[in-house]
C-alpha cells in the first residue's frame, strides 16, 4: 500500500507554525521576487483568492480582505519540510520525498479499510501535533492511485483529509468523480488529445486498452492505464529521472541597462544550473542564453537567445562562464531595460557513459568543481564563486515580505512570554 | 591476493596518536537535550513570570511538541496570538505562573488557545553571547 502525504498550501501553512499571530489570518504566499502569488493557505483558499495569479493584478482584493503576503521564505520551508518528512516516515516501512511538500510512503502490512483511514488519519493527527502543519492523505494499491485518492481527500466532499482507494468498488467511485487531467501524469495538452478520444474521466482512462493508449501516446500514459487498475508500474526511480534540460532565470530586482550588470547576473545563472548538473551527474553539450524586458513595458518588446554548443561536453562552471562575454555581446542592446534573463542548460547527457574522443580536449577539472560544491554546500552559497560574479548583493532576490527564519537563524528565534 | 599493509608517506611526519583508536564523536549538546528532532524547536523566554521554577529572562527553551503534557508541565501555549511559557493546570484548564501571589488564568470560551509543546530544557546564558538571540 502507498499512502501520499502533501501540505495544504504549504507554504502559506509554513508562515503560521512560527507566527502565532498569523494562525486564524489568510495568508498567501508570493514567487521568486514577488511576482506571483504560488501558495494560499486554506483561510485564504475560502475567501476565493487563486494560485498563479500575479500579484498586482489581485493587490485590491487582498487589501479588503486584510490577506496578509508573505514572500518566499525558502529558509524556514526547507527546514519545516524535512520535519515533516521525518515525521511521517516514522510510520512507513519506506519514504520517497517527491517534493518540498509531498511525499509517498509505502506499507509492507495488510490491513483492512478502516484500519488503512485510521493510518492515514494518525499520520495527519501525529503532523499537526508535532510540525503543525496541515496535510492530506491518500492511500493506494499503486503509487498513481495513491495520488487520486490523495485528489479525493481534499477535493470530494465527505472524505475530509483521508481516503484510501484499496477496494473495487472505491476505486470505480473516485475514479469517476476525477477528471482526466486529474490523473498524474496527464497534464492539460495530453488531456485535450484524450477528450478528443472521448475520454473525459479518470475512469475512462482506466477502462481503455494499455496496448493501444501505448501505441497512440507513450509508454507513460499505458503504465498510468496500468497503474490506475492496481497494476505497480511506477519505481521509486522513475518517479524523478534526472532532468534533460536545467533553466535557471529570474526577473531583475530592478531594471538593468548595463552590459556588465547583465554579465554578472548570468555568470550567477551559469553557476546555479551547473551545480545542479553536477549533482544529477551529468555533462552539457549546449547551452542557450537569454535576456528581455517586460512584455508589459510602454517601449517595443525585446527578446534575444543564443544558442552555444559546447566543443567538448563539460561540468565545469569556468568552461560555461568563459563562453558568456561573446554571448552577451550579441544579446545586449543598449537603451533596452532588461527585465529578465536567463541561462538554460540543454542537451544534457549521462556523465558516466560519455565516450571521450581520443582528439578532443577536454578542459574541464572534476577536482576543483568537486572542492567548489563541497565548500559551498557546507559554508553556504558563494563562499567560492566566480569572480566576475561580482560581490555586490544586487542580483539577490527581491523579498519584500520575508519573514522571520525562525528554525534556521538564532536572531530570529521567537520570543516566548513569560 | 595477498595484500602487504605499507601506508603511504609522504615527507616529515611525526607520531601517530595512540588514542587513534579510541576516537570517538566530541560531545554535542543537540544531542543530549534534544530528543525527537522533527518535533522540537526552539524560543527565548522573555520576562519573568516563571523564574520560581527556574526559567529566566533571555534564557533558550528547547520545546518538544512529541512529550505528552501532564498536569503542572510547563508548556509553551498560543494564546490570543501570542506565544507564551507557563504551567498548566489540566483540571482546571488554567495557566499558572510561577510568580509569588499571581493568579491563574483561565482558559475562557473565545480565547485563541493552542498547545505548542512541552518545556524539556531551557538554557542559561551566563557569559553574554556573541550573538543576538530572538526577533
Amino acid at each position: 500500500m502507498y499512502f501520499l502525504c502533501d501540505a495544504s498550501g504549504f507554504y502559506s501553512s509554513a508562515e503560521k507554525v512560527m507566527r502565532p499571530d498569523l494562525r486564524n489570518k489568510p495568508v498567501v504566499t508570493l514567487s521568486n521576487n514577488d511576482g506571483c502569488i504560488v501558495a494560499v493557505c486554506p483561510i485564504a483558499k475560502k475567501l476565493g483568492i487563486k494560485k498563479f495569479v500575479p500579484y498586482f493584478q489581485v493587490k485590491d482584493l487582498i487589501k479588503k480582505h486584510g490577506v496578509v503576503v508573505t514572500s518566499s521564505n525558502y529558509e524556514l520551508y526547507h527546514s519545516l519540510s524535512t520535519k515533516m518528512m521525518d515525521t511521517i516516515s516514522q510510520f512507513a516501512d519506506d519514504i520517497y520525498v517527491y517534493s518540498i511538500d509531498e511525499l509517498f510512503a509505502r506499507f509492507d502490512t495488510r490491513l483492512s479499510h478502516d484500519s488503512w483511514l485510521d493510518l492515514g488519519r494518525d499520520i495527519r493527527r501525529t503532523v499537526w501535533k508535532e510540525v503543525r502543519l496541515p496535510v492530506g492523505a491518500g492511500g493506494g494499491i499503486t503509487p498513481t492511485l495513491a495520488k487520486a485518492a490523495s485528489h479525493a481527500a481534499k477535493r470530494i466532499p465527505g472524505y475530509n483529509g483521508v481516503a484510501v482507494i484499496d477496494s473495487e468498488q472505491e476505486r470505480i467511485s473516485i475514479l469517476k468523480q476525477m477528471d482526466v487531467t486529474d490523473v498524474w501524469g496527464i497534464g492539460n495538452r495530453l488531456g485535450r488529445k484524450l477528450n478528443l478520444l472521448g475520454i473525459h474521466t479518470a475512469h475512462q482512462l482506466s477502462v481503455q486498452s494499455p496496448a493501444r493508449m501505448r501505441k497512440q501516446f507513450s509508454i507513460l500514459v499505458e503504465n498510468t492505464v496500468r497503474e490506475l487498475n492496481g497494476e505497480i508500474r511506477i519505481k521509486w526511480d522513475d518517479v524523478r529521472p534526472d532532468k534533460q534540460q536545467i533553466y535557471s532565470t529570474r526577473t531583475f530586482g530592478a531594471r538593468v541597462t548595463d552590459k556588465r550588470e547583465l554579465h554578472k547576473a548570468l555568470v550567477g545563472h551559469c553557476e546555479s544550473a551547473m551545480r545542479k548538473l553536477r549533482r544529477q551527474k551529468s555533462l552539457t553539450k549546449a547551452m542557450t542564453v537569454f535576456a528581455s524586458n517586460s512584455p508589459h513595458d510602454d517601449t517595443a518588446y525585446y527578446r534575444k537567445s543564443i544558442y552555444h554548443p559546447f566543443p567538448v561536453p563539460t561540468m565545469d562552471t569556468r568552461i560555461v562562464t568563459n563562453a558568456l562575454p561573446a554571448i552577451i555581446d550579441k544579446i545586449f542592446k543598449p537603451g533596452v531595460c532588461f527585465y529578465r534573463c536567463g541561462v538554460g542548460i540543454v542537451e544534457i547527457i549521462p556523465a558516466a557513459n560519455y565516450q571521450a574522443d581520443l582528439f578532443s580536449l577536454n578542459n574541464d577539472n572534476p577536482k576543483l568543481m568537486n572542492v567548489l560544491d563541497a565548500v559551498n554546500d557546507r559554508y553556504g552559497k558563494s563562499t567560492l564563486q566566480v569572480a566576475s560574479k561580482g560581490f555586490d548583493k544586487k542580483h539577490e532576490m527581491k523579498r519584500q515580505f520575508l519573514t522571520k527564519r525562525a528554525t534556521t537563524r538564532w536572531s530570529d528565534v521567537p520570543q516566548i512570554k513569560c | 591476493m595477498k595484500v602487504i599493509p605499507v601506508k603511504a608517506q609522504a615527507g616529515l611526519v611525526g607520531f601517530e596518536s595512540p588514542a587513534a583508536e579510541y576516537i570517538e564523536m566530541e560531545l554535542s549538546l543537540d544531542e543530549l537535550l534534544i530528543d525527537k528532532p522533527s518535533a522540537t524547536w526552539i524560543g527565548v523566554a522573555q520576562g519573568n513570570s516563571m523564574e520560581l521554577d527556574g526559567i529566566f529572562d533571555g534564557d533558550i527553551l528547547v520545546i518538544s511538541r512529541a512529550q505528552q503534557v501532564k498536569h503542572m508541565s510547563i508548556i509553551v501555549a498560543v494564546l490570543n496570538g501570542v506565544f507564551c511559557c507557563k504551567k498548566i493546570d489540566i483540571e482546571r484548564r488554567a495557566l499558572i505562573s510561577s510568580q509569588v501571589g499571581a493568579k491563574p488564568y483561565f482558559i475562557k470560551e473565545g480565547d485563541d488557545f493552542s498547545l505548542e509543546g512541552v518545556v524539556t530544557r531551557s538554557v542559561r546564558i551566563h557569559t553574554p553571547l556573541n550573538k543576538k538571540i530572538g526577533a
